[in-house]
């Protein structure tokens, strides 16, 4: 019989996104502004002068001390992230709330770490003197590019399953050892003070 | 786009981090030119620091009036090194002469720019400061009197300290690095003093018993 001229259109792997493959833009794009992001985290450190005497501004004292309570803070509620996760993803039982758990104490633990942050950054800067402070300093680059990606990623849909988890995971370490090289050492090398 | 929340957050990050950088820097800014007296109360107001001001609520404007800066020099008879941190209107200053002689001293700059600083054992700096560049001065300790130049420094030359307890010590290190790189140092264990050995200045990084500390700017 007479040719439907519309049919043959719909022989064409369909435009409609849901049967797409994803794009590579979805995956490179948000590598390449992690990358971005670290590294410039990391020149802005070296190159930066550091000003060493930011301490008696926006609420940190000398002694350092509020850095690493906010860290603490921030480390907090980073385990929050893994268990409201493993909820999210049915692994443990959790309430109907826990994505939006997962989602605000995510928020809560990046934005309790930017302070912390620019003050590493501006007063301190990147530094490769000693092992803990290298980790710290390589770490701390990373963790940021780390976390944009995984920003950047949750926007996409239909990524393979595991890409979460994994992009999750390493912001998780990277700020557990993070808050192990500077909190923690803080606390064991001038006390547990305030 | 479907979910705007993950970059919101992202953008919240920078915005948050861009305005601590810009006070920090605008506050650098005014450590560093002497000229430049800036009000900073929303610096005050944002920051619940934990700072041991006096109680004085609201920084009165006649507190900016001495910018806030760090001068480090030598003694004139060139035995010993004096440094002063100003900021907000108060002064911490340390002689130090690199063997066993070292006080810290505190007190407030007056409006005119003379401060009489006090420390332990009856210990007293009177000093001027001179069109934000300079201060000279005396400090008495010990019975002698020793006068003074420190010039305006810049990091990493200035005032640092380092205490901590180490194997059950408390140790206690100050050093003054002057502009041309030098430094003199003591740092105390339990109470007895001894030369300190040298810090990084980049990074305040110092190595004691074994221990690695970190000497950091002292502010008052």
């Amino acid at each position: 019989m007479t040719v439907d001229p519309n049919a043959a259109t719909q022989n064409f792997p369909s435009p409609e996104p849901g049967h797409r493959r994803p794009h590579p833009a979805r995956y490179l794009v948000p590598a390449l502004v992690a990358a971005a992001v670290a590294v410039g985290l990391g020149v802005y450190g070296k190159v930066h002068d550091p000003a060493g005497t930011a301490f008696n501004l926006a609420g940190f004292s000398s002694t350092g001390a509020v850095k690493s309570w906010l860290g603490t803070v921030a480390f907090f509620f980073a385990l929050v992230q893994v268990v409201s996760a493993a909820m999210v993803y049915g692994r443990l039982p959790g309430p109907r709330w826990s994505p939006a758990l997962h989602r605000w104490s995510g928020r809560v633990a990046f934005l309790v770490s930017v302070p912390v942050a620019v003050h590493c950054l501006y007063a301190l800067g990147y530094q490769t003197y000693e092992t803990r402070v290298l980790w710290h300093s390589l770490l701390g680059c990373f963790f940021f590019g780390a976390f944009s990606a995984k920003m950047l990623l949750l926007r996409s849909e239909r990524l393979p399953g595991w890409l979460l988890p994994i992009v999750g995971g390493l912001v998780f370490t990277a700020l557990t050892i993070i808050w192990l090289t500077s909190a923690l050492w803080f606390f064991r090398t001038f006390g547990v003070t305030t | 786009m479907k979910r705007s929340g993950p970059v919101v957050t992202l953008l919240a990050g920078l915005l948050l981090g861009l305005f601590m950088l810009s006070m920090n820097s605008t506050t650098g800014t005014k450590s560093a030119s002497t000229s430049y007296a800036e009000e900073s109360p929303e610096a005050a107001t944002a920051a619940p620091t934990p700072t041991r001001t006096t109680a004085s609520p609201s920084p009165s404007p006649s507190r900016t009036q001495i910018p806030d800066a760090d001068y480090a020099g030598r003694t004139t008879d060139d035995s010993a090194s004096v440094a002063v941190t100003l900021r907000d209107g108060k002064a911490i200053a340390y002689f130090c002469d690199g063997r066993a002689k070292e006080s810290w001293l505190k007190g407030d700059v007056e409006d005119d720019g003379t401060m009489k600083l006090t420390g332990k054992h009856g210990a007293e700096l009177n000093g001027t400061l001179k069109d934000g560049k300079r201060i000279s001065g005396t400090v008495d300790i010990d019975g002698g009197q020793y006068a003074f130049t420190a010039d305006k420094a810049k990091k990493p030359s200035g005032l640092y300290r380092a205490t901590a307890t180490v194997r059950g010590a408390k140790v206690d290190g100050g050093w003054i690095v002057l502009p041309d790189g030098r430094q003199v140092g003591i740092f105390t264990r339990d109470g007895e003093p001894a030369p300190a050995p040298r810090i990084d200045p980049e990074t305040g990084a110092v190595t004691i018993d074994g221990q690695q500390l970190t000497a950091r700017p002292v502010t008052p």
